[in-house]
């Protein structure tokens, strides 16, 4: 019975994974831009969620009201940071180091008017009851797995189905023939970075009410959406959702079998383990040099 | 060029504290001249950053009244170095404490940043106080470092005959993977079967984990009667919510870390039992008296026994810094600790304050329990 538990319980941590690492790998995947910054998007959309909530605000006035920061600050990096590097020299170092910048900046904004320690929203939905001997499941946990399989359902529609969507998967492919056929990188990469950041909302709102919030848990989310992309391949949005739920699986089934500390490291030794053998990652494409 | 140069440590912890280190220097104008350097390294950034303001406001306090009541002839200054609770950090803010800024009395806080700092003040010769941190052997980490808190294995001294009392002998632990848990873990592996007690499970998390669910399912399987954790910050919060949505309803057992508001407010921490340092504000002392009426005009709030502790030791700083220059002596670390050792008691806050040889505090501690945000004393 502790496996399974242990499975369901990791199966909702890496749903919550999987959200914030595809977002990552979006913007990634899209602008070549590494988006150290999206852990900020996280935390300012559970906050937006906690104010709202405790504002007395309805929850999907909350949840709505935290897309829409979320999407408002990835719109905001790209278009007053990454861009005008970009225009200058663009490096990768420093548009990292901008990035990191920026998460910093956020992390201390958010200590100064939010608070410096713990916060969470107080839910029933969070509380777990005993559904089998020994096996406790919250009603968070449908939520979460629903919301996931629902949210990358709409994904793969967009870019698959919709002309912005096949757009963006050209601006990763191809930039040069995209701009050749008239159309703009920058929408693009607007575009990318919206939908990106707006993906981690829903698993920042979800991280509120279970697990709790603090300044600082960007840095978190950003470890693992960084290890999910390069275990799921970079560039594979599909393989950052499964390496996502991949991590969060491992991170709570390795309980069965070692102590409890060494649950994070299970993560990190998968991804290790992937850099080793499969360095492309789950769909990563191996490019012969 | 030899100018000042502020570190990004400085610079943050320097702003994270303005609001309290303003509010201090503003009282004192008599004292005039070079000021004493009270150097604080507090976590003002991080998950542990709540644990810096409190501990902040309370230093805070005592320079302004020491500057106000002109108790020295310089100012007292405080300079903040943020460690966001981390030893590397930490030394990095002691050196700077000590051979930038001539630091007289630095306040250290949190076990394993604490001996990781003492070396260093150790070997300038700087008084280090700490007002924060439990690990037992803080006490003797030199001849320099002082203790104005009781330390864990008091706590739990206090702790585990109360819980027998209440039939909770077989306890599982959640400890934290640092200097802290595993004190903690040593001292119920030796005492709880002392007072016929059992340690049915322990399980060691890292400082960064958030996600303790799975940790709930393995405590539920050893059937506990009580469950303690060690731990500190953001974490031990998220520890108690996770613990209690996943199934744990046996009472939660703990140390003095957890008087915070951030634990006090939150819903699932109801019924909660720790230790803390027993002071009575309203029928104590002048001394006592004026730090709670102060210090509630100025936060809008009781004060904790953190505030407690850091006002006492820069308190503390004042009065053996008083009595130096009342003999025209240096204030320098080898002189405050010859005064400490030869004066032993002081008025401070929660009434008389007695040190032993090793520069540790004794003071009187209490059981309690969260019951509807509010902490009551049950033992």
């Amino acid at each position: 019975m502790l496996l399974l538990q242990l499975l369901l319980q990791g199966l909702q941590v890496g749903a919550l994974y999987a959200l914030t690492a595809a977002g990552f790998a979006l913007i990634f995947g899209a602008t070549r831009i590494f988006h150290f910054a999206h852990g900020s998007a996280f935390t300012l959309a559970g906050y937006t969620f906690l104010f709202a909530t405790q504002a007395g605000w309805p929850w999907y006035l909350g949840g709505l009201a935290g897309v829409v920061v979320a999407t408002l600050f990835g719109l905001g990096i790209y278009w007053f940071v990454y861009r005008p590097i970009q225009r200058h020299e663009g490096s990768f170092f420093t548009v990292f180091v901008a990035a990191f910048g920026v998460g910093i900046v956020v992390q201390n904004l958010i200590g100064m008017f939010a608070g410096r320690g713990f916060a969470s929203v107080d839910t029933p939905l969070s509380r777990a009851v005993e559904v089998l001997p020994d096996v406790y499941l919250a009603e968070v946990f449908w939520v979460a797995i629903g919301l996931s399989l629902l949210l990358f359902l709409l994904l793969t529609l967009f870019l698959t189905r919709h002309n912005a969507g096949v757009a963006l998967r050209a601006l990763h492919q191809n930039p040069d023939l995209l701009r050749a056929y008239g159309l703009s990188s920058t929408k693009l990469s607007l575009l990318a970075f919206a939908v990106g950041s707006a993906l981690a909302a829903p698993a920042a709102i979800l991280t509120a009410m279970t697990s709790g919030l603090n300044e600082a848990i960007g840095h978190q989310v950003m470890l693992i959406s960084m290890a999910a992309t390069i275990v799921g391949g970079v560039g594979s949005l599909r393989g950052a959702a499964l390496a996502g739920l991949m991590l969060g699986v491992a991170e709570a089934v390795a309980l069965s079998f070692v102590d409890t500390q060494w649950a994070e490291a299970v993560s990190f030794l998968v991804l290790f383990a992937f850099i080793i053998f499969r360095p492309s990652g789950i769909f990563g494409i191996t490019q012969a040099r | 060029m030899n100018g000042f140069k502020a570190g990004r440590r400085a610079v943050l912890g320097g702003l994270a504290a303005a609001p309290y280190i303003g509010q201090a220097r503003a009282q004192g104008t008599s004292p005039s001249g070079d000021p004493y350097i009270v150097g604080t390294l507090f976590p003002m950034s991080g998950p542990n950053a709540e644990y810096g303001s409190v501990f902040t406001a309370g230093a805070a306090l005592a320079v302004q009244h020491i500057n106000a009541d002109s108790m020295l002839r310089r100012p007292v200054r405080i300079q903040a170095e943020d460690t966001q609770a981390l030893p590397q950090q930490a030394v990095v803010g002691m050196t700077k404490l000590v051979n930038v800024d001539r630091a007289h009395y630095v306040l250290s806080a949190f076990t394993a940043v604490s001996k990781a700092v003492a070396p260093v003040g150790d070997r300038a010769k700087t008084v280090m106080v700490n007002g924060g941190a439990v690990g037992p052997d803080l006490s003797g980490l030199s001849p320099y470092f002082w203790n104005v808190i009781p330390l864990a294995h008091l706590e739990t001294q206090a702790l585990l005959p109360f819980m027998m009392q209440r039939n909770l002998k077989r306890v599982a632990l959640v400890y934290v993977d640092d200097p802290l848990g595993d004190a903690i873990l040593g001292i119920l592996r030796t005492a709880l079967p002392q007072v016929g007690g059992s340690l049915v499970g322990q399980f060691s998390v890292p400082r960064t984990a958030q996600q303790f669910a799975p940790v709930a399912a393995r405590i539920r399987q050893t059937r506990p009667d009580a469950v303690y954790i060690a731990s500190f910050g953001a974490q031990q919060s998220q520890i108690i919510k996770q613990l209690r949505d996943n199934g744990v309803s046996q009472p939660l057992v703990s140390y003095s870390a957890m008087n915070i508001d951030s634990v006090r407010t939150l819903t699932e921490a109801e019924g909660l039992i720790f230790t803390t340092q027993s002071t009575d504000f309203e029928g104590g002392d002048a001394v006592t008296r004026r730090f709670a009426t102060d210090f509630k005009a100025r936060h809008n709030a009781d004060p904790g026994t953190y505030q407690v502790n850091y006002y006492n030791a820069v308190r503390l700083f004042g009065l053996l810094a008083q009595s130096l220059e009342r003999e025209n002596a240096e204030v320098n670390g080898e002189n405050l600790r010859r005064v400490l050792l030869a004066q032993r008691e002081f008025d401070l806050v929660g009434g008389k304050g007695r040190f032993d040889e090793l520069g540790n505090m004794s003071a009187a501690l209490q059981i309690t329990e969260i019951r509807g945000g509010r902490l009551v004393k049950v033992g």
